[in-house]
This record gives structure tokens, C-alpha cells and sequence, in this order.
């Protein structure tokens, strides 16, 4: 069952973290982006409309923490020419809903809708679509254990991006 | 304005190529009539059309529309989509499911293997010579189509070779790997294609398939980057292991020297053979023991052992054999080309060999990727730079004279270009040929 957020005492909190993750996003900054992911956390982009799978199916992205790690250092590489252009984004989410609460541990999955413009190799691209993420709460507050981004576009032919969405 | 066979043949020499092959909207034109409307062109594969008035569209060149459709007796058929009324696209859907093709417009009906069958109102073509019968309102066959070891190609050309002729033994046999890998010799796709949008020639993706002096440069970020986080964590750790399938992307000019390539003829090749940088990779154990079930242990070591890594059916098809994944090229424009990637499930083997398929073609495939963009910036620089008019030519010498004519094809290596020369070779002769060339005059 879906509960609008605002009912929730914890809705600011939750917010602010994807707002915040948007923030590091656009700029773009992911050596601090990826700090509000737990170990384990995974992000993926997946190619199909309803795809249920992401291992046994193509995917625009699946990363775990390794492939994460790896991204953040290419994405900053003097040597690779696809990161030659300066690339700039600005993300709007909005309609943020609580779809699932666990009550005894402040675990959460929340949905959202978003855009992203994009500026890169000197064209402005126009993203969108909805977030899901799933959200664990530590003694620290809450972090990103696996966020899946789908592109209502996702079956179309895509450009090359080097960044997350 | 289009060229004579004189000016199209000046364009290729033996270690170098003129730049308007790359530029010209001409030039593009004629290929697609020449090479696109002549070779063996991929069109998908069986599983996708698994039972009868299921069907698969694709487009020959920039612009044939056809369907891939499976008839009530199970045969596959490669139509034109084309109503044989006003000539209406009968599905514009990329596959779906049909009892019937009902055309949009007026309706017109036809069979799934093309016969046209119904006409409204047809009392308003009495007396008018018109002949529901006659083949020509039904939905056009393809000139020739034909399926290897599942995977459909299709000719616009009624003169050019039987597929299994212009595949040759030596391509035949890399297809025939990808599906022996199979215990059960049988793959199926997984799932729907990933599409990527090149901003360059066609031939900048065929011709970088086989470059291999490219990796250890423009892949040389991602490598590092992975080395480096391989740092930080133990030697033994899962982390490492997971980050250790990106170093071989960028591996020495050494390891790209001692792979092989081999050559043959209408462009077609491939790298690897019994080495490549992917030889290393081990199997699973459940899945070589099904495998061993299957074939025994003899004829199991020579399917492993051999990889076909980037294998060109020139122009349309490459594959790789040892991951079976895909990738199709589908031409736009002069400067535009949409590549598909597609995977396949082997039938009868464990789960986690799909699993790394999988893995493996999102890692080198996908445009969010950390490999892809990397060749496709070089590939919109070329498309760029050529435009300078500083010089008009672009060499292809590398081991030039070196290459060793074995009769059925020619070996060189991979760091060669060889396979440039090959494709160039090919293209020349698709570009020049006599027959075609009064046909468009
Ligand atoms: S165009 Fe198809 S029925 Fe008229
Ligand atoms: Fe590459």
C-alpha cells in the first residue's frame, strides 16, 4: 500500500538525502556521491520497460560497490576521451511517495519521479523518468542500499553518458 | 552526383583509403544499394519468432523494411513491409504476435506467410483487370533468405551466392562455436536488444572491431581505474576477482601481437582462434561436466579452446563466440549508425553462464558504460577531423606484405590491418561490380 510521504515523521530527513544525492549529481561529484551508499549498495538503469531481472538481462547499468569504485576513478581520469567534455546536470525529482515502510527498522523503498538535464559534448539532453530507492537506516541516518532508474525511454537507442542519472 | 566504377575503385588503395568514404552522402547512398542490397544481411535470430504469426521487424540498410515471420507450418519467412495495396508498413512494432496482417489503411488482409487473402468490398474491382490472386498484391518475399544454426540472414540481391557460400566454412565454423557452447548446441535470445547511437560512419564500427592497437590507449582510463582500486583491497578478496575482468580491455601491444587474425573473402573475419585475451577465462566446473555429458571430453576441450572474439559477417553481423553476444549494425546515415547488442541464453547450461554473458556485454556494450564511450569518441573525432581538407587520404599499412595467403583465407595479427584491408577489399568489389553497376545506370 502506498502512504503519501507527508504522513511519515521522517519525510524531511528522506528528502534531503535525494535531494542530496541529486546535488552530488549535478555537479558532477562522485567520490561524495557514492559515500551515501551502504557497502552493498547497488545502482541500476535497467534497458527494459518492467524488467524484473538484473543479471540475467541487459541492462544500461548494474553496479555494484566494485563497479562503483571503478567509475568514480575513471569518471576523473585524464586519459579517457570520453571524459574530455565538461559534462553539467540539473536534477528535479519530485513526487516523491513512501511505497513501503518496515516500521521496526525505518527501512524504506521510496518512488519518485525526475528529470535531468544534461549538458554534454555540446548538446543539452533531456532525461526522465522514475526512481526507486531502497533505503536502510544506520546509527548515522539513512543511505542508499539500491536505487533503480527508469528511463521512460529505456528501450530507445541511446547516446554515450558517463554519469550516473 | 554518383561516381563511375573508375572513381569508386580510386578511392581504395592497397594501404590507404580516401576520406569521402567515410563523408559522402553519395558514397553512403551507393553503399547501401551495392553492399547493403547485395550481401548476406543479419536479421535476427529464430527464438525470437518462437511459434507461428510471431514476427521480428528489422530494416535492410538505411531503409528496406521487412519482417521476420513464422508461418502456421513453422517455416520462417523474411517479407517486405509492405502492404501490396498502397504500400502501407504492415507492423511498425519492433515483434509482435499476428493471427493475420491486417493492413491499417484499407484494411487489406494477408496470410502470415504473405498471401494476400482478403480485400473489402471487392465488387468495386469487377471488370477492372485487377486479379486479387496475382502475387504481385501479396506481400513481397525477400530475394533470398535462409537461417545458420538459427540466425536468419536475408539478400536483396536474387543473384548473389547461397548464405552458407558467402559464409564460408571458416566464418560458418564461429557460429557454429557460439551455438556448440551450447550442450544442448542450441542458443536463444535473452530479453531485448540494447541500442546505441553512434554519431560516425558505419565503417568506424566495423573497422575498429579488429583494431587491435586501439585498447591499451583509448580504454587505457577504465584500466587504470580498476587497477587502482585493485589496490585497496586484499589479493583474495571477491572484490578483486569482480575488478579483474577489466584489465584485459587494455592489455599490452604484446598480448595483441601474438593474437591471430584471420581473413577471408566478401570482408568477413575474425580474431582469436585458439588465443585471445579471453582464452584465460575459465568455466565453471557444473557447466564444463554438462558439456563433457554432451560432447565428450575431446570434442568439449576443442569447442572451449576456440573463441572467435570479434567476428565480422561483413557488413552487418559480429559476434562473439566465448560470451555469446551480438552485435548488429544498422546504417542511418553517412554519420549515424544505431548498433544492437543482443544476448543468448545457452539451452541446457547453468544459469550463471548467462549470468556472464550478461555481465560481460553490459560491460562493453551499454552507452552508460565504461568502455563504449570511450571508442565512440574516438570514432566522432575521426568523423570530424576528416572533415579537414589538410589531407585526403587515411593509411592502412600496418604489416602490410606481412600477411600469409593460406588459400581459404589470409592470416595476420591482430595488430595488423588486415582486417581494414579486407573490409576494403570487399568493399571495392561490392562498390564496382558490373552487373549492379548498370543496373543503377
Ligand atoms: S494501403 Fe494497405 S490496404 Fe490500402
Ligand atoms: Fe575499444
Amino acid at each position: 500500500m502506498t502512504t503519501i510521504i507527508s504522513a511519515n515523521p521522517s519525510i524531511r530527513d528522506i528528502e534531503q538525502l535525494l535531494y542530496q544525492e541529486a546535488s552530488f549529481l549535478d555537479k558532477p561529484d562522485l567520490d561524495r556521491w557514492i559515500e551515501l551508499y551502504t557497502e552493498d549498495g547497488t545502482y541500476w538503469m535497467p534497458a527494459r520497460e518492467d524488467q524484473e531481472d538484473p543479471e540475467f538481462e541487459l541492462s544500461h547499468i548494474y553496479d555494484d560497490h566494485v563497479m562503483m569504485e571503478i567509475r568514480r576513478r575513471n569518471f576523473v581520469h585524464p586519459r579517457a576521451a570520453s571524459k574530455d567534455y565538461k559534462i553539467r546536470c540539473s536534477h528535479i525529482i519530485s513526487n516523491i511517495q513512501m511505497a513501503e515502510l518496515d516500521a521496526s527498522t525505518g527501512d524504506c523503498t521510496i518512488t519518485s519521479n525526475f528529470h535531468a538535464l544534461v549538458n554534454y559534448m555540446g548538446e543539452q539532453r533531456m532525461y526522465g523518468g522514475s526512481y526507486t530507492h531502497r533505503l536502510t537506516k544506520d546509527k548515522d541516518g539513512y543511505k542508499i542500499r539500491h536505487k533503480r532508474v527508469d528511463l521512460i525511454n529505456c528501450e530507445e537507442p541511446q547516446k554515450s553518458m558517463i554519469i550516473y542519472l | 552526383m554518383k561516381y563511375s566504377n573508375e572513381q569508386l575503385a580510386q578511392l581504395i588503395e592497397p594501404t590507404r583509403v580516401h576520406r569521402k568514404v567515410y563523408l559522402d552522402p553519395d558514397i553512403f547512398d551507393m553503399e547501401m544499394e551495392r553492399i547493403w542490397g547485395s550481401a548476406w544481411i543479419y536479421i535476427g535470430h529464430e527464438s525470437q519468432v518462437k511459434t507461428p504469426g510471431e514476427y521480428a521487424t528489422a530494416t535492410m540498410g538505411n531503409k528496406v523494411p521487412v519482417i521476420m515471420v513464422r508461418d502456421k507450418d513453422s517455416k520462417i519467412h523474411v517479407l517486405h513491409n509492405r502492404c501490396g495495396h498502397k504500400g502501407a508498413k504492415l507492423v511498425d512494432q519492433a515483434s509482435g504476435k499476428v493471427s493475420a496482417f491486417r493492413c491499417c489503411y484499407h484494411g487489406w488482409t494477408y496470410r502470415i506467410d504473405g498471401k494476400l487473402v482478403g480485400v473489402p468490398n471487392m465488387p468495386g474491382y469487377e471488370g477492372t483487370g485487377f486479379d486479387k490472386s496475382d502475387p504481385q498484391y501479396s506481400m513481397q518475399k525477400v530475394a533470398q533468405y535462409d537461417s545458420y544454426r538459427g540466425f536468419v540472414f536475408a539478400t536483396l540481391d536474387p543473384t548473389a551466392p547461397k548464405l552458407t557460400t558467402w559464409m564460408g566454412a571458416g566464418m560458418a565454423e564461429c557460429l557454429d562455436n557460439l551455438c556448440d557452447r551450447s550442450p544442448e548446441g542450441e542458443v536463444e535470445v535473452i530479453g531485448k536488444p540494447m541500442r546505441y547511437v553512434h554519431d560516425c560512419n558505419w565503417k568506424m564500427f566495423t573497422e575498429n572491431l579488429n583494431d587491435g592497437m586501439h585498447p591499451m590507449v583509448v580504454h587505457q582510463g577504465v584500466v587504470d581505474a580498476a587497477l587502482q582500486y585493485m589496490k585497496t583491497v586484499p589479493e583474495d578478496s571477491a572484490e578483486r576477482s569482480e575488478a579483474e575482468i577489466i584489465p584485459p580491455f587494455g592489455a599490452s601491444y604484446e598480448h595483441f601481437e601474438s593474437t591471430d587474425l584471420f581473413a577471408y573473402q566478401y570482408g568477413h573475419h575474425y580474431d582469436g582462434g585458439r588465443t585471445s585475451i579471453h582464452a584465460a577465462y575459465s568455466v565453471p566446473n557444473d557447466y564444463e561436466q554438462l558439456m563433457i555429458a554432451a560432447y565428450g571430453q575431446k570434442k568439449t576441450r576443442e569447442i572451449l579452446t576456440f573463441n572467435s572474439h570479434n567476428t565480422m559477417y561483413y557488413p552487418s553481423l559480429t559476434t562473439k563466440t566465448a560470451v555469446q553476444n551480438i552485435r548488429v549494425v544498422r546504417p542511418i546515415s553517412v554519420n549515424k549508425t544505431i548498433i544492437e547488442s543482443w544476448s543468448f541464453r545457452l539451452k541446457g547450461a547453468p544459469d550463471n553462464m548467462l549470468k556472464r554473458t550478461i555481465l560481460y556485454s553490459r560491460l562493453i556494450n551499454s552507452s552508460f558504460g565504461m568502455v563504449g564511450p570511450d571508442d565512440l569518441t574516438a570514432y566522432y573525432r575521426m568523423q570530424n577531423g576528416l572533415e579537414s581538407n589538410g589531407s585526403d587520404w587515411i593509411e592502412m599499412h600496418r604489416h602490410y606484405g606481412r600477411d600469409e595467403d593460406k588459400g581459404d583465407y589470409i592470416h595476420g595479427l591482430l595488430t595488423g590491418d588486415l582486417d581494414i584491408r579486407t573490409q576494403y577489399k570487399a568493399w571495392k568489389d561490392y562498390m564496382t561490380r558490373e552487373q549492379l553497376a548498370q543496373e543503377v545506370a
